[in-house]
């Protein structure tokens, strides 16, 4: 007996479950059934916080960063799934104490996909900074024989290695930055920032033991999550797990919705 | 789960990010697949019943089993440690764990300061794979509870408490200078307020000492 939690609409199916500490998880979903996504969560969000001083000498970050989970411990009502026109989406929303989320799952019949976090709540003062990160680990066809690209001087460049890779302002046409792509049957996964997230992908070989973690803090002096993952190993060929970090600070034009769009293009009928 | 493989190469993650980019084929994707058969296919025929969440006799199952583990037994008989969750994991194929029910264990051992990330096999009865780390792992319920309690009872915190402030929130912190003691000792800050408005004071709670060791004015955060 499974327990489950299958969607098939608009093209899709997928299966989703509440987690203890990265929202709202997708697995296993497909799209005009092919494989695309084996799983994606939102790890977790960070926040820091500034000070706003006119001293020369005072830093402006005193503090490290914090976080809380968004899982079984801070949602505030069920996890609800909706029909929209032309689609289908999962939303819950969570909250702890000044700070307050509603975390989106929009699958589009077209092969788009939505992972959305809209933030709001006032948070202990206004110069703070959030961070969503968001995990994908994405099977086109199978698993491996993926590569993964990045829209640079004009053109689509393949990475080799392993890396960080932040959004210069440069995109396709569509509007695209990263793209996953797969050898065999010839499709991508096209990742689109929103232009206000300041976004970065962290494109890194998948490996058993690198699972998500459950918090971004690796020991002290070394580096977070998912930096810490981040070496020198080959992309070409292998399976990838990819990170999209926003960067958004608030301001009076909040409530924000963080987060890529995700689009499916060249998976066969 | 952080390795010592990967946080070492973690130091380096950034500059390595720098290095220059080669042009896509024309196509972007039209490198040619290997010549070796495409192991990985049956990813598309994975049980999603693996990923459902654990039954409370599996969540028991995964404890005992981690604990009976010899390379944790300091840990079990000292006895000083925070499940922090456990929840399924799902391993892909061609993996030899794929199609196994799996847990995943993350507990704080605070006798030696390390963080225990374990994947139990709970088809086969042992610990498949084990992380010994100096990973911080998020707060367990225990431990916001603990984080909550400390702070409500420090003499500078209740001092600064105002009339209808109560503990909002408790926060997975972590300090940014080596210079405070929440750099490097796993820590809390317990944010308190009214109920329903914003956030009035913060204290940092050290919970390997349980104690407070910072309180600071919300608005001076």
């Amino acid at each position: 007996m499974s327990n489950s939690n299958v969607i098939q609409e608009a093209n899709w199916k997928f299966h989703w479950r509440l987690t203890e500490s990265a929202g709202i998880m997708i697995y296993l979903a497909d799209y005009k059934g092919k494989r695309v996504l084996w799983e994606g969560s939102l790890p977790y969000v960070t926040v820091d916080h500034q000070r706003e001083s006119l001293e020369v000498d005072s830093a402006a970050e005193t503090h490290g960063q914090w976080w809380t989970p968004l899982g079984t411990r801070t949602i505030q009502g069920p996890v609800r799934v909706q029909l929209f026109r032309g689609g289908v989406e999962l939303s819950a929303s969570f909250a702890s104490g000044p700070y307050q989320y509603t975390q989106l799952w929009r699958f589009h019949d077209d092969g788009r996909l939505c992972p959305w976090l809209t933030i709001y709540g006032p948070g202990v003062h206004d110069s703070h900074t959030y961070h969503p990160h968001f995990r994908f680990d994405f099977d086109l066809d199978g698993a491996d024989e993926d590569a993964f690209e990045r829209f640079e001087d004009g053109r689509w460049q393949r990475v080799d290695q392993e890396g960080w890779f932040p959004y210069s302002g440069e995109a396709d046409e569509s509007g695209n930055v990263w793209r996953q792509v797969d050898f065999g049957s010839r499709a991508s996964i096209n990742m689109r920032p929103h232009s206000w997230d300041d976004a970065e992908v962290f494109a890194i070989r998948y490996h058993d033991g690198e699972w998500a973690p459950f918090s971004p803090r690796s020991a002290a002096g070394s580096q977070p999550f998912p930096a810490a993952y981040v070496g020198a190993e080959d992309l070409d060929g292998q399976d990838l797990s990819l990170w999209y970090v926003a960067h958004v600070h608030f301001d009076q034009s909040f409530p924000y919705t963080a987060g890529p769009w995700i689009k499916v293009e060249g998976l066969a009928k | 789960m952080a390795t010592s493989k990967s946080v070492a190469k973690g130091a380096k993650g950034k500059a390595k990010a720098k290095a220059p980019a080669k042009p896509a084929k024309a196509n972007g994707n039209g490198k040619a697949p290997p010549a070796k058969a495409r192991k990985s296919a049956d990813v598309e025929f994975a049980d999603p019943a693996l990923f459902d969440p654990l039954t409370p006799g599996e969540t028991a199952d995964a404890l005992r089993t981690l604990i009976e583990d010899r390379r944790v037994s300091s840990m079990a008989k000292v006895g000083r440690y925070r499940v922090i969750c456990t929840e399924p994991l799902v391993v892909k194929p061609p993996h030899w764990m794929a199609g196994h029910r799996l847990a995943r264990v993350v507990a704080y051992d605070y006798a030696a300061d390390r963080a225990v990330d374990a994947c139990v096999d709970l088809d086969a009865g042992v610990v498949a794979h084990l992380e010994l780390n100096k990973g911080q792992p998020m707060l367990s319920r225990d431990e916001e509870a603990i984080a909550i309690s400390v702070a409500m009872s420090d003499d500078r915190v209740r001092g600064k408490l105002e009339l209808g402030d109560t503990a909002q929130s408790v926060m997975h912190y972590w300090g940014r200078s080596p210079n405070e003691l929440a750099y490097a000792r796993r820590s809390a800050a317990v944010i308190f307020g009214r109920a329903t408005g914003h956030a009035s004071l913060i204290a940092v709670v050290d919970l390997i000492d349980q104690q407070v060791t910072q309180v600071v004015p919300a608005e001076l955060w």
